[in-house]
C-alpha cells in the first residue's frame, strides 16, 4: 500500500472554507500540545486569548488597530501570490513606503488641509512601495530573475535606510530636537489618520476596507485583472490569447508593491506619526503572507483573517499578564508561524486528494479518477 | 489528468512515520489533558533559567477573575513591569525582572506584580500600557528609553496610576523617572580593563550614540587612562539594545580591529562569548555573567533595581509618592560594580576598591577636570566637576576615544 496524491479534477465551494478552517484548528492543536509541554492549560489560554481581543470594545478596536495595516500587507501579498509572484518583501515595501509617507507628512504636511494632507502621505507610501518594488518587477518580467531573492533582499535595503535615516545620519526624517534619543520627527498633525474617539483604531481601518474592495474590483472587473488572471493560472494560454506576460508580471509586482508600501504609509498617518524604526519593525509585511495564505488570496476573506490574526497579536499582551498562567509572548507568534505551516500544507489538499493505494499497482493506475 | 500531475510521497515519508506523528501527537495530548486538570499550580515562565519564584505559589483562583476589572476583594496594589527585551536576556532586563521579585518578596500579598517581556519601543508600545492602566495597574515601570512618549500620552489619559520611566527625562504629575549613576562604575571597570590590555586597544560595543551610552563609553575611557595612560576605546555602534547576534558580530569586528579587551553597553553576554574566543578580555554589564565567559571576564557595571521598586511601591501605597527624578549612585547601592576578577592584578583591584570607597563617600567623581575632548580641547576645567545637567546631556567624545558619535 501506499498514500498517494492526485490532483482533484474538481474543486468544491466548500473545499476553500474548510482548508483555511482547518488549517487554524490544526494549528491551535500543536499550539496546546507546546502549551501543554510547557505547563499552561491550553483550554484557559485560548478562552483568556478570545477575552482579551475579542469581547470588549478596547479589546475589539486594539485588535483591528493591528489588523489594519495586515490588511494591506495581507493585499499586497495576494495579489502577487495569485499569479505564482512571490513577492515576499512587502516588508521592505512597508518601510520604502513609510519613508515616502513620512517625507510627504513632513514636507507637504502642514501646507496641506486635513484630508489633502493625508492624501499626500498615503500617495507618497505608494510611490515609495512602487520604487522598492520596480526592480523585482523589471527583473522578473524581463529577465526572468526569481522575484522571492529580489524583494528579499531589498527588504534589507529599506529596514537598513530606515536606520541609517534615523540612527545614522541627520536626515531630514530625524528629528534635531531629539537631542537624547535619534527618533523620527512627528508629522503635520493635519496628515495624522485621526482614530476613532479614545480607540486606538480609527480611520486607517475605513481606508484599508475601501482598499481591499477596489482590489477586488480591480481584479474582477477590469481587462487588467482579467490578463492578471490569465497569466497567474496559465502563462500558456496567456502567451495563446496575445497577452504580454513581461507587461502583466510588472503590472502585478508593482500593484503588489504599492500595497505594501500603502502600508507604510497608513502606519505612519496612523500610529506612528513619524519615521519610527521601533514602531514599524514589527513584521506586518511577513504577517501579510500569512494573511494572504489564509484568506487564499480573496480580498473579502483578507479582511475576516486580518482582524483574527490581529487579535492573536494582541492577545499576546494580554497573555502575558494572566495571574498564575502566564504565557510568554512567543505564544502567539508561534501560533502564528503554525497557522501558516498549516494554511500551506492545506493548500496542498484542496487541490489534490490523498488516497490509499494497494501496493502492486504502477503509477498510471492513478489516472484512472 | 497525467502522470506528471500525480506524485507518490511514499518514498520521504512512508506510513510508519505517519503513524509515528500520529502517535505522538495522541500522546502530547493526552499529557496536555492531564496538566490542564490541576490547572495552574506550576507555572514557570518558560524561560530557561527563571528561578521559582512567589509566581508559583500566588493563589491559583486568580485565574478566574481575569477580567481586567478593577482590583480584587484583597488590598493588594498591582504593580505592572513593562520590559523591552526577554527575563532571560542575562542582562538589563534580567536585573530589573529580579528587582520585581525583590518587591514581591518584601511586599509579599499586599502586592500583585505582572511582567510583560520583549515590548518594542515605540508606537506599538502605547497600547500596551493602555491596556496595563486599563486593567486598574496602580503603578506601571517601563524600563527602555524607547517608551518615553507612549508612557507620556497613556499617563495624562490615566492621571491615577503612577508610571515610572527608567532611563528618560520627561516627567508630568503622574510620571516620574528613574536611573543612575552607572559611570561610577564604569569608571572602575575602565581601571581594571586599561590594566589588562596589552594591545592598548579596548572595544567598546555601545547601543546608541545619546548621552547614557556616551556618558558611560566617556567614563570608561576615563578610568582606563588612570591605570594606563595609552589606553584608547575603540567604539562601535549596533543600533540595538537587544541582539546577541549583532552584539557578538560587533564584538568580533573589533577583536579583529586590534582590540584585547571588549566593553559593551548592551543588554546580553554575547560580546563576551567573542572575546573568550579571540583569547581576549571583557568587561560585562547590568549583571555579573561571569558564568558566560570565565576565561574572558575582568567585572562589570551592574544595577540593584529592587530597593528602589519598594521604595516606590510603598510610597505609592502609604500616598508619600510624588513624581520626581531620580538618579541613584554607587553609594546609595543602585549601582555596584561586580566582583574584581583574580584575572587582575592585585594592586590594581586594591586600586579599583579604593576609589570606589572614595565615589560611595563622595570625595572622588568621575568627571573631575581637567578632562580634554576628542580634539584636544577643554571640556571640563582642571579641578571642576562637572554638574549633573552636564553629564545628562553629553554629546562628546573624551580624548582617548577612537570613534564617532554621527554614525
Amino acid at each position: 500500500m501506499r498514500l498517494r496524491l492526485e490532483r482533484r479534477l474538481e474543486q468544491r465551494w466548500w473545499h476553500t472554507v474548510i482548508a483555511p478552517v482547518g488549517a487554524v484548528l490544526a494549528a491551535l492543536v500543536v499550539g496546546a500540545v507546546f502549551l501543554a509541554i510547557e505547563g499552561f492549560s491550553p483550554v484557559t489560554v485560548y478562552r483568556e486569548l478570545f477575552k482579551a481581543s475579542f469581547t470588549s470594545a478596547f479589546g475589539i478596536t486594539d485588535s483591528l488597530a493591528i489588523a489594519t495595516p495586515l490588511v494591506v500587507t495581507g493585499l499586497a501579498a495576494a495579489v502577487a501570490f495569485r499569479m505564482n509572484l512571490f513577492n515576499i518583501g512587502a516588508e521592505g515595501q512597508l518601510y520604502a513606503g513609510a519613508i515616502g509617507g513620512a517625507w510627504a507628512g513632513l514636507a507637504l504636511g502642514p501646507h496641506l488641509p486635513g484630508p489633502l494632507a493625508v492624501a499626500a502621505v498615503l500617495a507618497a507610501s505608494v510611490v515609495g512601495g512602487l520604487v522598492w518594488a520596480l526592480p523585482v518587477a523589471v527583473f522578473k518580467a524581463w529577465f526572468g530573475t526569481s522575484e522571492i531573492i529580489t524583494s528579499l533582499m531589498l527588504t534589507f535595503v529599506a529596514l537598513y535606510l530606515m536606520r541609517f535615516l534615523i540612527f545614522g545620519s541627520k536626515s531630514y526624517w530625524r528629528d534635531p530636537a531629539a537631542t537624547n534619543f535619534p527618533q523620527g520627527r512627528k508629522i503635520a498633525e493635519a496628515a495624522e489618520l485621526p482614530p476613532f474617539g479614545t480607540y486606538r483604531t480609527g480611520w486607517g481601518l475605513v481606508v484599508v476596507i475601501v482598499v481591499a474592495v477596489a482590489v477586488w474590483a480591480l481584479i474582477r472587473f477590469t481587462s487588467a485583472g482579467f490578463d492578471m488572471n490569465v497569466v497567474g493560472t496559465s502563462p500558456e494560454a496567456a502567451r495563446y490569447a496575445g497577452i504580454s506576460t513581461a507587461r502583466v508580471v510588472l503590472m502585478g509586482l508593482l500593484l503588489s508593491g504599492a500595497l505594501g508600501g500603502l502600508a507604510g504609509g497608513i502606519e505612519v498617518a496612523g500610529r506612528a506619526h513619524a519615521l519610527d524604526p521601533n514602531g514599524l519593525e514589527l513584521g506586518l509585511g511577513f504577517a501579510g503572507i500569512v494573511v494572504a495564505a489564509l484568506a487564499r488570496y480573496n480580498s473579502f476573506a483578507i479582511l475576516l483573517v486580518a482582524a483574527f490574526l490581529g487579535g492573536l497579536r494582541n492577545a499576546g499582551v494580554a497573555l502575558q499578564t494572566l495571574p498564575g498562567e502566564r504565557v510568554p509572548v512567543e505564544v502567539s507568534l508561534m501560533l502564528q508561524g503554525a497557522i501558516l505551516l498549516f494554511a500551506i500544507g492545506a493548500e496542498i489538499f484542496v487541490r489534490h486528494r490523498l488516497r490509499l493505494v494497494r501496493s502492486g499497482i504502477g503509477p498510471a493506475a492513478g489516472v484512472a479518477t | 489528468m497525467g502522470e506528471n500531475h500525480t506524485m507518490t510521497i511514499r518514498s520521504r515519508f512512508g506510513r510508519w512515520r505517519w503513524l509515528l506523528v500520529l502517535s505522538t501527537a495522541l500522546g502530547l495530548m493526552a499529557a496536555a489533558c492531564g496538566s490542564s486538570s490541576d490547572d495552574g499550580t506550576d507555572t514557570s515562565s518558560g524561560t530557561g533559567d527563571s528561578t521559582k519564584t512567589s509566581e508559583a505559589t500566588a493563589d491559583s483562583t486568580a485565574t478566574s477573575e481575569a477580567d481586567g476589572a478593577a482590583t480584587d476583594s484583597g488590598e493588594a496594589i498591582k504593580v505592572a513591569f513593562v520590559y523591552v527585551g526577554p527575563v532571560g536576556d542575562a542582562g538589563w532586563t534580567k536585573k530589573h525582572d529580579d528587582g520585581r521579585k525583590e518587591l514581591e518578596e518584601a511586599l509579599g500579598d499586599k502586592v500583585e506584580t505582572s511582567f510583560l517581556e520583549s515590548v518594542p519601543e515605540g508606537a506599538e508600545s502605547e497600547a500596551v500600557f493602555e491596556r496595563l492602566a486599563r486593567e486598574g495597574n496602580k503603578v506601571i515601570f517601563g524600563t527602555s528609553f524607547g517608551y518615553m512618549d507612549q508612557m507620556l500620552a497613556v499617563a495624562e489619559k490615566y492621571p491615577d496610576t503612577v508610571f515610572m520611566h527608567a532611563t528618560g527625562f520627561k516627567t508630568s504629575d503622574n510620571m516620574g523617572t528613574y536611573f543612575g549613576a552607572a559611570e561610577e562604575a564604569r569608571y572602575l571597570s575602565g581601571m581594571a580593563a586599561g590594566a589588562m590590555t596589552k594591545s592598548n586597544t579596548i572595544g567598546y560595543v555601545a547601543a546608541f550614540p545619546i548621552p547614557e551610552v556616551i556618558r558611560g563609553i566617556n567614563a570608561f575611557t576615563l578610568g582606563a587612562q588612570k591605570v594606563n595612560p595609552d589606553a584608547t576605546v575603540k567604539v562601535v555602534w549596533t543600533s540595538t539594545w537587544f541582539d546577541p547576534t549583532v552584539e557578538k558580530e560587533a564584538a568580533q569586528t573589533v577583536l579583529s580591529a586590534g582590540a584585547d579587551v571588549v566593553a559593551q553597553h548592551q543588554d546580553t553576554p554575547s560580546a563576551g562569548e567573542a572575546a573568550q574566543a579571540a583569547k581576549g578580555f571583557w568587561v560585562g554589564y547590568n549583571d555579573d555573567m561571569s558564568r558566560f565567559a570565565p576565561d574572558a571576564w575582568l567585572t562589570a557595571p551592574v544595577w540593584d533595581w529592587g530597593p528602589f521598586y519598594i521604595k516606590t511601591v510603598e510610597a505609592v501605597v502609604d500616598g508619600s509618592w510624588k513624581s520626581e527624578q531620580y538618579y541613584g549612585s554607587m553609594a546609595d547601592g543602585l549601582v555596584n560594580l561586580a566582583p574584581v576578577s583574580d584575572t587582575v592584578p592585585q594592586d590594581v583591584r586594591t586600586q579599583i576598591e579604593d576609589l570606589q570607597k572614595e565615589i560611595e563617600a563622595g570625595t572622588f567623581a568621575p568627571f573631575t577636570g581637567p578632562v580634554a575632548k576628542q580634539d584636544g580641547s577643554e571640556a571640563i576645567a582642571a579641578g571642576a566637576e562637572a554638574p549633573l545637567a552636564d553629564l545628562l546631556s553629553m554629546n562628546y567624545f573624551v580624548k582617548g576615544v577612537d570613534g564617532k558619535i554621527e554614525g
